[in-house]
């Protein structure tokens, strides 16, 4: 593997149990402080990809690299954010941020300095003590950035963390999250986001990849050059809109 | 003659089964019923669901001494013997599908309910078209425990003594024991077998059903809907699925955890639309009721002598004495089901191949009725176990209680296992969560209300096993199971004396403390599980 390669899936391809071929010879890599998107059709498989990168799902054949080293089994190095915001209702939302830490031979004073602070970094000072009843949907999956961050990951997949936001909450969360999550005090290094919506993948990205076919395979790769913040009203915005599109349309 | 006795051991399965299946199929067609006038008016919906719940925690056997009084004594003959068994059999079976029927008729979405409206539905209409059809999956979902429940009773019930006389009814129940009377062993154990073989196959047949009613009238279901065709039973992998899999898309149609009892602002504000006149004429039909009811009780208890108060009274101490005693054994019994519910529930749940096989098995076995294996386990063990312990009557009830019961406890659980998210398991292996960990964080929480709701169930159930267990005159020829104290002995001991007077006395007692139990520990409980420990509040998509 090259120096400065995080994450990278060399061939990886996934058959369903019932024999479906979801995803073929699949290539793909993230850069340091790299923000990667995956796009592609409604049920191509970005989220099952998503999940293999992790090893949440093993893919059928193919290996994923982590720094140069082989995945095995999940870990919180690669840690996933869920499309469904899923944050545990009996638990606080410092108790959710700290299951990320137990097991790592930390004391409950240390444990609650890194969740109150990881908590601070997503924008949730002062709501530690709140049930996720009590909270927004935007607070719920900032709780669940927040438990994802504290468990120190090297990459964090993101499976569609918006859609279940509302577009004004989403739109704030999105400006916010690309210096949350490269801010100097995570550990994160690459950041793979799956989305539907192309504004959010241009905004966010620096790199994507086009998936289409089926079984699916990565059709086009982007490198997006455009200074941050982005704007949609930029006309780089759109050529690279017509160019994903382009590369979505035709084999589905 | 041979020939007629397997005949007539086929009938007796057959009667005994048909007998189950025609009261579960009232009960359901009763409850309908029911169903519809709670939603339709508040006060009937907040008399009869406490109602049904309070009686669905006071266990069966309570409910004995009372049927034996006014079936037995009061009608007597063949007829009484009939509707004794019966009565006790819809006590087994009917609680949990009401209140499942119930619940189904409260959650049909508004925009549903709106179409029947716009379409100027009649009642009849409405509950064919929409009530009914939407409550089966709740329904289907407790097919199977209601089955279960009554072929438990049924087989205790089919044959019952007072005094020296003895009552039966045409059924397994009551032929297992003649023929084991009467030295058949090899047709008691055709008995068993033929017993055994219908247990499985309506084991199957309500999976299937299971399946079928989810996919064809549960709502945003990813099953396919089956449009009729044959079952193949060759391919036996799809079988063994058809028994692994409903029961985990039934999960969220199962009823105990998440009752939806009234709530005060909903009868508040159904109250307050009320008019004047309407509001004066519930509050004097409730007097009415009451009043009536205290005159019935208050004669009752005045047209019997102070003296056979006095009787029943001095009873008092040494009912409550056994009924201690009788806690501790249900405590215990509920314990080692809950550990194994745990750790045998996690395991299925987390090794679907294992479930595949194992957990049928488990259903089919515990819907097979203990009290009619038990006694050839009786027999193939005493002499080693009262030579090797002399307290051994106590470990065959704590056995008989555990078999009749584990069940409860186990389902759920296993029930509550499956509705955790996957986006939760995700989390857990994500951030590499170990056994104990995951345990204490997300399974037991998770499962709360489904853990209260079966541990509930196995208790209940528990005092069932103890009645039988606790003294069972002849279990094998010449040899009594009992044990030295016993509340469930004394309702035995009494019953079979013929008693009627302290057994209802003790009954009372039992069921007051049952019922003060299930109020103040069960439902906090419950409570506390519904407010805290929602797992459906855990994902947020909105």
């Amino acid at each position: 593997m090259s120096i400065g390669v995080i994450l990278s899936a060399v061939d990886i391809s996934y058959k369903f149990p019932s024999g479906k071929q979801v995803f073929t010879d699949i290539n793909i890599s993230t850069g340091e402080n790299e923000f990667v998107s995956i796009v592609g059709p409604s049920g191509i498989g970005k989220s099952t990809i998503l999940r293999t990168l992790g090893y949440l799902i093993p893919p059928t054949s193919g290996k994923v690299f982590l720094m140069g080293e082989e995945v095995k089994k999940p870990s919180s190095r690669i840690s996933l954010i869920h499309q469904s915001i899923a944050t545990f209702p009996w638990m606080t939302a410092i108790d959710n941020v700290k299951l990320a830490l137990i097991g790592k031979g930390l004391s409950q004073n240390e444990m609650n300095d890194i969740a109150r602070n990881t908590l601070e970094t997503v924008g949730l000072k002062g709501a530690e003590g709140l049930y996720p009843k009590e909270m927004s949907g935007g607070m719920r999956q900032r709780v669940a950035i927040a438990r994802a961050l504290a468990g120190s990951p090297v990459v964090l997949l993101m499976d569609e963390p918006f859609v279940h936001l509302d577009e004004l909450t989403a739109e704030g969360l999105r400006q916010e999250i690309y210096d949350i999550l490269f801010n100097p005090l995570t550990t994160l290094k690459s950041v793979v986001l799956v989305s539907h919506n192309l504004d959010e993948v241009l905004e966010l990205s620096d790199r994507v990849f086009v998936m289409n076919g089926s079984p699916a395979k990565i059709v086009d790769e982007l490198i997006i050059e455009m200074p941050r913040p982005r704007s949609s009203r930029d006309s780089r915005f759109s050529t690279y809109l017509d160019k994903i599109y382009a590369s979505l349309t035709p084999t589905r | 003659m041979p020939m007629s006795l397997l005949l007539i051991i086929q009938l007796a399965v057959g009667a005994t089964i048909l007998r189950v299946l025609l009261i579960i199929l009232g009960s359901i067609l009763i409850g309908w019923f029911l169903a519809y006038a709670s939603i339709k008016s508040p006060i009937f919906e907040n008399i009869y669901i406490p109602v049904i719940s309070s009686l669905e925690s006071v266990p069966v056997i309570t409910f004995f001494p009372v049927v034996l009084v006014i079936f037995v004594t009061r009608i007597g003959g063949a007829m009484g013997s009939e509707l004794a068994s019966d009565f006790l059999i819809l006590t087994a079976v009917a609680w949990n599908i009401w209140i499942a029927q119930y619940q189904a008729f409260k959650t049909v979405p508004k925009e549903l309910q709106e179409v029947a409206i716009n379409h100027e539905l009649g009642f009849f209409s409405k509950m064919r078209r929409l009530y009914m059809p939407f409550s089966i999956p709740k329904i289907a979902a407790n097919l199977f425990p209601s089955f279960a429940d009554g072929l438990f009773y049924i087989t205790v019930s089919e044959v019952f003594s007072i005094g020296t006389k003895t009552f039966s009814v045409f059924g397994i129940g009551s032929i297992i024991p003649a023929l084991l009377a009467s030295g058949d062993i090899y047709y008691m154990w055709v008995a068993m077998l033929t017993l055994a073989i219908w247990v499985a196959l309506f084991t199957f047949f309500f999976r299937y059903i299971a399946r079928f009613s989810v996919a064809k009238y549960g709502l945003d279901t990813a099953a396919p809907i089956r449009r009729g065709g044959k079952v193949n039973i060759m391919h036996t992998y799809q079988a063994w699925n058809t028994l692994t899999g409903p029961m985990k898309k039934l999960s969220k149609h199962f009823t105990s955890p998440f009752r939806a009892l009234p709530t005060k602002g909903s009868f508040g504000r159904k109250w307050m639309a009320l008019s004047s006149s309407k509001k004066y004429i519930t509050i004097g039909t409730f007097l009415l009721v009451f009043i009536m009811l205290l005159a019935k009780i208050g004669l009752y208890v005045v047209s019997v002598p102070l003296s056979y108060w006095r009787y029943l009274v001095s009873y008092t101490p040494v009912i409550i004495y056994g009924m201690a005693f009788d806690y501790v054994r249900v405590v215990i019994i509920a314990f080692i089901s809950l550990v194994i519910a745990i750790f045998v529930g996690y395991y299925l749940a987390v090794h679907q191949r294992a479930a595949v096989t194992v957990f049928p098995v488990i259903q089919i076995v515990s819907a097979f009725p203990a009290p009619v294996y038990f006694p050839l386990v009786f027999a193939a063990t005493f002499g080693y176990m009262y030579a090797v312990f002399p307290m051994s009557s106590e470990i065959y009830v704590l056995l008989l209680g555990f078999i009749s019961t584990f069940y409860y406890v186990f389902y759920s659980f296993w029930m509550g296992v499956q509705t955790v998210p996957s986006e939760f398991w995700e989390i857990m292996e994500n951030h590499e969560l170990g056994f104990f960990t995951r345990m204490r964080r997300i399974i037991l929480p998770a499962t709360f209300p489904y853990l209260i709701a079966g541990l509930s169930s196995t208790i209940d159930s528990a005092w069932g096993g103890l009645m039988i267990g606790e003294y069972w005159p002849d279990i094998i020829k010449g040899k009594t199971l009992e044990v030295q104290v016993g509340l469930m002995k004394m309702l035995d001991v009494f019953t079979y004396q013929g008693k009627i007077g302290p057994a209802a006395w003790a009954s009372l007692l039992f069921a007051i403390v049952v019922t003060i139990f299930s109020l103040f520990f069960t439902k906090k409980l419950m409570t506390m599980a519904r407010e805290k420990y929602v797992i459906e509040e855990g994902v947020y998509a909105a």
